[in-house]
């Protein structure tokens, strides 16, 4: 008898288990809007804000916003877009820029087209909308500014006997030639760069508005004058010595914070770490990064980085998560003020007009930064990234490695081009 | 014949109930082991971009002898599989050997200390070593300190330091975790089969050469494919430890496989035509050690 109870008592877990895996939750609310984002101090602050402000209008409205890393977002893609169930995804999440183009076409159905009627596209800088543009619809809303600065220690330049006013606005040979000086005088590479890692390489490329595929798509890299020019000046940065290579991240934010090198060049989010230095505040001052030398349309900004909020394909009430987004990031100067603190700094124009953008940053020597940055982010040259520019960006870094170790520099564009290529023809 | 009777022999009932017991696991295992096993199967002729899928025959097969990457990826395999899989069988069968000792003291702490490596997470020591080998790292401050290099050497930009340093994680890792075979191979040799090798004079090399290897040979066979497989299947080290870099000098086929699925515009086709090369070259050195391990006949 107790053997039989116990019997039943099993049985009855197990299918409650199984009934509950069959379970297909709760059904869906036209009035919650889902996100997926990642980072607590940054983009889901700034989604926390952007709620606040549209409940103000909205209270029936509710935001539900969830934590999910970006690496997670992309395999959750992958398995609700592969799987064909798209029930799992949230009505908004977050996308990194460089991976846009490669997830809405192999993944269509994952999005939703944002409708320009709802969103003024015109009031983003061109250099980021492009990003989430496939075949001329817009699939992304842009959020945060990946605008390319150049951050030197100006009290290292001082001993050096320089100033930041010589290196605003030069070429990259003016740079190395000074950059020999500081090193000789301070015995410090003005910068440092992760190895096997082209984000510094992209960036100088974008600069000049070259991109790596020409308009049909096709790859524009063995015959790429602005490549060649831009791997060149890689070369003599660092046969040089002024820039120095480290092997991963925690090497290369440990190289700037402990004063082993004078400057960083990145996208405008790399602020946020280097505001850690809690030792260093008033040192550090920003300008525009140095112009690639004789090259066509070769200019001191660019961008790296960056992400964009997209509408799912399983978004339940598209209208109201369009409306949502056009009245918070890209409709509200109040709400791109609330998150400058956290460094957040808008690709929407209209908001760098705000006052808060033009409070001097004491930490930045007292400059009004955020206005300069969003200044620069104006001027960014626009690229073609394609969906294969992960592809070529590997290609790129294996050919520059080669290279600065000796290989000879058409050879190795070709060899690019042809992996690139053979990754393409499937 | 006509009137035999409808019901069951009893042989047949012990069987039924059998089946019974077998029928939810062998369930649970087909359907979350084997037809995802024939769904990459069928993938692996396929080809397109993410969902987009077509047949394509044997096009995957093929072109994946064009791949310059992946055959990359398949020389640093073989190069670490080569090198790695004796050096550590030889170091973890000498160790054993050495803790197998009746009067050697304190065995219980030394056997502890050298399998405890294998309970660290694969991550976590790939970046551990990563920050060893790293140009401020402990390495280069010792090397530098001790006067025997000038400036910090970039172990991780160099092709070959970057390998290497790769295989030592490797050694450090599963060295332990293979002695433990070992010892207990040992355990089930007679003492007294070392006694009369003794008595009949043979020497410390000797005993090991004629009694040790061959009697622990199935254990040999046995820790060398699961090595070897592992090592073909080696993907946590490489992304972590080198990024597959300088150049896709370190990079592992299960890390490129990865890319292909995650990091580039998605191919699954393709990478699941890789994933069963693998598989293949896994069976064929498993048959080919088995075939030179197996010398009975």
């Amino acid at each position: 008898m107790r053997k039989k109870i116990v019997a039943i008592l099993l049985i009855a877990t197990m299918a409650m288990g199984i009934a509950a895996c069959g379970g297909s939750g709760d059904k869906k609310d036209d009035n919650t809007i889902t996100v997926w984002c990642w980072d607590k101090t940054f983009n889901i602050f700034a989604m926390e804000e952007a709620a606040k402000i549209y409940q103000e209008d909205h209270q029936d409205v509710k935001i539900d916003i969830v934590e999910v890393g970006d690496v997670d977002v992309q395999s959750r893609l992958t398995t609700a877009g592969t799987s064909g169930d798209l029930s799992t995804l949230p009505d908004i999440f977050l996308m990194q820029d460089h991976a846009f183009q490669k997830n809405v076409l192999s993944y269509p159905d994952v999005f939703t087209e944002i409708s320009e009627k709802k969103i003024d596209f015109s009031e983003f800088a061109s250099g980021k909308t492009d990003f989430s543009v496939v075949d001329g619809k817009h699939y992304g809303v842009p959020f945060d500014n990946g605008a390319a600065i150049a951050c030197y220690r100006t009290d290292i330049l001082q001993e050096a006997g320089m100033t930041l006013e010589d290196f605003t606005d030069i070429t990259w040979d003016e740079w190395v030639e000074k950059g020999k000086v500081v090193l000789e005088k301070t015995g410090k590479p003005l910068l440092t760069t992760t190895a096997g890692e082209c984000d510094l390489l992209t960036m100088m490329l974008q600069s000049a508005g070259a991109s790596l595929f020409n308009e049909d798509g096709t790859t524009n890299i063995a015959k790429n004058d602005t490549l060649k020019k831009v791997i060149d000046t890689y070369c003599k940065m660092k046969d040089s010595g002024v820039l120095q290579e480290v092997n991963n991240w925690d090497e290369y934010t440990g190289s700037m914070l402990d004063s082993e090198v004078v400057g960083v060049i990145n996208g405008c989010w790399i602020m946020g770490t280097i505001q850690t230095a809690e030792d260093q505040p008033g040192k550090w001052a920003i300008t525009n990064i140095p112009k690639l030398t004789n090259v066509k349309g070769a200019t001191n900004y660019s961008n790296i980085g960056g992400s964009s909020w997209a509408i799912s394909g399983n978004c339940g009430n598209v209208e109201l998560a369009e409306d949502f987004l056009a009245s918070t990031f890209a409709g509200s100067t109040e709400l791109y003020d609330n998150i400058l603190s956290c460094g957040a700094i808008a690709t929407w124009t209209p908001a760098g007009d705000s006052d808060a953008y033009a409070v001097p940053n004491e930490f930045f020597s007292g400059d009004a930064v955020f206005k300069k940055i969003v200044d620069y982010s104006t001027k960014v040259p626009s690229i073609i990234t394609g969906p294969y520019f992960h592809e070529a960006r590997d290609a790129i870094s294996v050919a520059t490695t080669n290279i600065t170790n000796g290989a000879d520099l058409e050879e190795e564009l070709k060899k690019a081009e042809d992996t690139v290529n053979f990754n393409m023809g499937q | 014949m006509s009137n035999k009777p409808r019901k069951m022999t009893l042989e047949k009932k012990h069987n039924l109930t059998g089946w019974a017991f077998l029928a939810p696991a062998i369930f649970l295992i087909a359907v979350f082991s084997f037809w995802p096993m024939i769904k990459a199967l069928v993938l692996s002729f396929q080809t397109g971009k993410g969902t987009n899928m077509q047949m394509a025959g044997f096009t995957n097969y093929i072109r994946m002898f064009q791949d310059d990457v992946f055959i990359q990826s398949i020389k640093n395999t073989f190069f670490y599989f080569i090198l790695q899989v004796p050096i550590m069988l030889a170091v973890a069968l000498v160790l054993a050997c050495i803790l197998n000792k009746k009067d050697l003291r304190f065995k219980g702490f030394f056997r502890t200390m050298i399998f405890l490596p294998c309970t660290t997470s694969l991550v976590a020591y790939s970046i551990i070593f990563r920050s060893l080998f790293a140009n401020n790292g402990l390495v280069n401050y010792v090397l530098v300190n001790f006067g025997i290099l000038d400036k910090p050497y970039n172990f991780l930009t160099q092709p070959f330091a970057a390998k290497m340093v790769i295989i030592l994680a490797l050694l450090w890792r599963w060295t332990g975790y293979n002695m433990v075979f070992f010892l207990s191979g040992l355990q089930n040799i007679e003492y007294s089969v070392y006694e009369a090798a003794k008595i009949d004079g043979a020497s410390a090399i000797q005993t090991f050469f004629k009694i040790t290897v061959p009697l622990l040979k199935p254990t040999i066979l046995l820790t060398a494919i699961m090595s070897t497989n592992g090592t073909l299947q080696l993907f946590d080290e490489s992304i972590n430890l080198t990024d597959g870099g300088p150049a896709n000098a370190s990079i592992s086929m299960s890390h490129y496989i990865y890319n292909l699925c995650f990091k580039y515009v998605p191919n699954f086709g393709y990478a699941a035509a890789m994933s069963f090369f693998i598989l293949l070259l896994v069976a064929v050195l498993a048959f080919i050690q088995m075939r030179v391990g197996d010398k009975r006949d």
